[in-house]
């Protein structure tokens, strides 16, 4: 193989003391694609992309990035080569939007640590793909949600790295921000060749933004390929735990998951006041 | 040229921003126009008041009234400049503090450290070696007694790794700690330690050209490390998650960071005592004019610190004339009208 993958999971075991949270995980990033990964609360999304990232060590097995092990590297080195969102991240409310977008030029800093010609191209780049650029000098809390993840998205943009890791970029955001930040991620792989991996909670979404599903539950794989190989009514019975018909959305051919039943009950016994 | 260009894009929308370029110049120019006028009311007011005038008679050497001379040059100019620098000084260690734990209401009487200075000091006074218990080595002593508080502070609340809430409540119980470590030797040693309870409460009364030449030099090095660490902060104000995925070695940084606390305030409360409330309300006065980013914030809370500890002087000499209250007293009545602030603005 004369390329190796962008970023890969080699043998990735993470556990919390005793708590498996990552099994002997095996995983390949093509470059230049959008993978989602998918799974229920706890199987292991946000701490397989925490290891991509190196915010989080492997107990045992590597992380490559290039090819190269990502814990081997200089932390700065790695910012320059992916850039990373972890989940809900806050900053302080006064910040403005170009104050924070700057910060994303921090792997990039000479000794100086002043801001350069290309930090401030940089900067403009990645304020105009989110489209906050007439929002340079509003302050974080004044912005509404969407807004405010364009932002955070534009500071790792500001980063210039070709890999971008996002971790459940649309939690808590309107069901158009949430469309807007997919669009927004869908358009930076097209447009700008970014290689990147999500976690997404929605599997309509996962199914329509991306190349490639990647379903986790209980720290393993348990499905891999693209969106209609995946998203199957056996997943959604093994992996969610619930009974689903699927469709294809006349709209956008991608394939859509409806929940009729959760498994193994009758649809009540979970109820509370029932037993 | 396309890097200007680039720059100058964000102030075209200055006036859309709360707190663009101009807006913090403005206020930058203001706080060193309070803090001049705070300076020459220090040295001009008091049981002899002095025309400004006279003030600037003395400071250029062209007065001739022996009196002058010496309530200015021996009694209030190195007062009023020990309360300067310990404003800054306090004010940039609540604002560091504020950052690393990304906490507003992080303050250094919280870390332990200013328990420590005290309990060092009193027992010093108390117990210290006959002939050199009292005078200039005392602040040498206290500052020792910050920084061992503030660093056993840490060590309780590193956890594999430090987490600055855990810090907080580290410093809260170092504090309690150490306050009755100090209020049983106050008590043990009643007649011993005459002068502690106003080291207890804070007091800028009879600082002298002695007490400056300790504090410039420490002030001089820890301002300047805490306004170098701007860009540090702002990086740890994004979260460790973020901070570790822009690069940062957030471990090690906030290390340096709180460091860097602990000596400004140690460094300012061995000379002034326990000072309240400075670090934590200059860091939020000067927020509302210059936002969060610590490249502005910084420098601004400095003056702002330093105006407030200077006014906050003046006041105690002044408003109940001819008795002179501990400036910790005005600085606590401050502290308590800021809290009132507080609330009224969060029941809104």
């Amino acid at each position: 193989m004369s390329d190796p993958p962008v970023l890969a999971a080699d043998g990735v075991h993470v556990a919390y003391g005793s708590r498996e949270a990552l099994t002997d995980l095996n995983l390949e990033i093509t470059r230049g694609t959008v993978t989602a990964l998918v799974g229920p609360n706890g199987s292991g999304k946000s701490t397989l992309l925490r290891a991509l990232g190196r915010l989080l060590k492997t107990t045992r097995g590597t992380v490559l990035l290039d090819g190269e092990a990502i814990a081997r590297l200089p932390t700065r080195e790695v910012a320059r080569r992916l850039a990373m969102l972890p989940q809900g991240p806050s900053a302080p409310g006064g910040l403005t939007v170009v104050e924070l977008v700057e910060q994303g030029r921090y792997p990039h800093a000479g000794p100086l640590r002043m801001l350069r010609r290309q930090d401030h191209d940089a900067i403009t780049e990645a304020m105009s793909l989110t489209g906050m650029t007439a929002f340079a000098n509003r302050a974080i809390d004044s912005l509404s949600g969407g807004e405010r993840q364009r932002a955070w998205i534009a500071l790792t943009l500001a980063q210039s790295a070709p890999v971008l890791v996002l971790d459940e970029p649309t939690t808590f955001l309107d069901i158009r921000y949430q469309l807007e930040v997919l669009e927004l991620v869908q358009s930076l792989n097209r447009r700008q060749g970014l290689t990147v991996a999500m976690a997404v909670h929605d599997l309509q979404h996962a199914a329509r933004y991306a190349d490639r599903i990647v379903a986790l539950c209980d720290g393993r794989i348990v499905a891999d390929g693209p969106p209609p190989a995946v998203l199957t009514t056996k997943l959604l019975e093994t992996v969610f735990g619930v009974h689903a018909s699927i469709l294809i959305d006349p709209v956008t051919g991608a394939p859509v998951a409806i929940p009729h039943a959760i498994v193994g009950t009758q649809g009540q016994r979970d109820l509370p006041g029932s037993s | 040229m396309n890097g200007a260009g680039s720059r100058s894009a964000p102030s075209a929308t200055a006036e859309t921003g709360p707190w663009a370029g101009d807006r913090f110049r403005l206020a930058f120019l203001a706080a060193v126009a309070l803090l001049a006028g705070l300076f020459v009311a220090a040295v001009a007011l008091g049981s002899l008041t002095l025309s400004p005038g006279d003030v600037l008679d003395v400071l250029t050497g062209r007065s001739d009234n022996a009196l002058h001379d010496i309530v200015v040059m021996d009694l209030r100019l190195p007062r009023a400049l020990v309360a300067m620098v310990a404003g800054a000084m306090l004010g940039l260690s609540g604002a560091l503090l504020q950052s690393i734990t990304r906490n507003s209401l992080a303050a250094p009487e919280l870390t332990g450290v200013s328990a420590g200075v005290i309990l060092l000091s009193v027992l010093w006074l108390a117990y210290g070696p006959a002939g050199v218990r009292t005078g200039r080595i005392v602040p040498l002593v206290a500052v020792l007694g910050g920084v061992a508080a503030g660093l056993v502070a840490y060590g309780i609340s590193r956890r594999g790794h430090s987490d600055p809430l855990r810090l907080l409540l580290a410093g809260v119980l170092v504090s309690a700690v150490l306050q009755s470590a100090t209020s049983m030797v106050v008590l043990v040693n009643q007649g011993a330690t005459g002068g502690v309870l106003i080291w207890t409460i804070g007091s800028l009364n009879g600082r002298v050209w002695s007490d400056w030449a300790l504090l410039w030099p420490w002030a001089g090095v820890t301002v300047l490390l805490a306004l170098l660490s701007a860009g540090r902060a702002n990086l740890l104000q994004l979260g460790d998650d973020v901070a570790a995925g822009l690069g940062v070695r957030v471990e090690r940084s906030r290390i340096v960071l709180l460091i860097v606390a602990v000596l400004l305030t140690a460094g300012a409360l061995a000379v002034v005592g326990a000072i309240a409330f400075i670090g934590l309300i200059a860091p939020h006065i000067a927020r509302q004019l210059a936002g969060d980013d610590a490249r502005r914030l910084f420098p601004l809370t400095a003056l702002v610190g330093a105006s407030l500890l200077l006014g906050a002087d003046v006041a105690a000499r002044v408003v109940t004339e001819p008795i002179e209250l501990p400036t910790g007293v005005a600085t606590s009545i401050l502290g308590a009208l800021f809290f009132l602030y507080l609330l009224r603005g969060q029941r809104r």
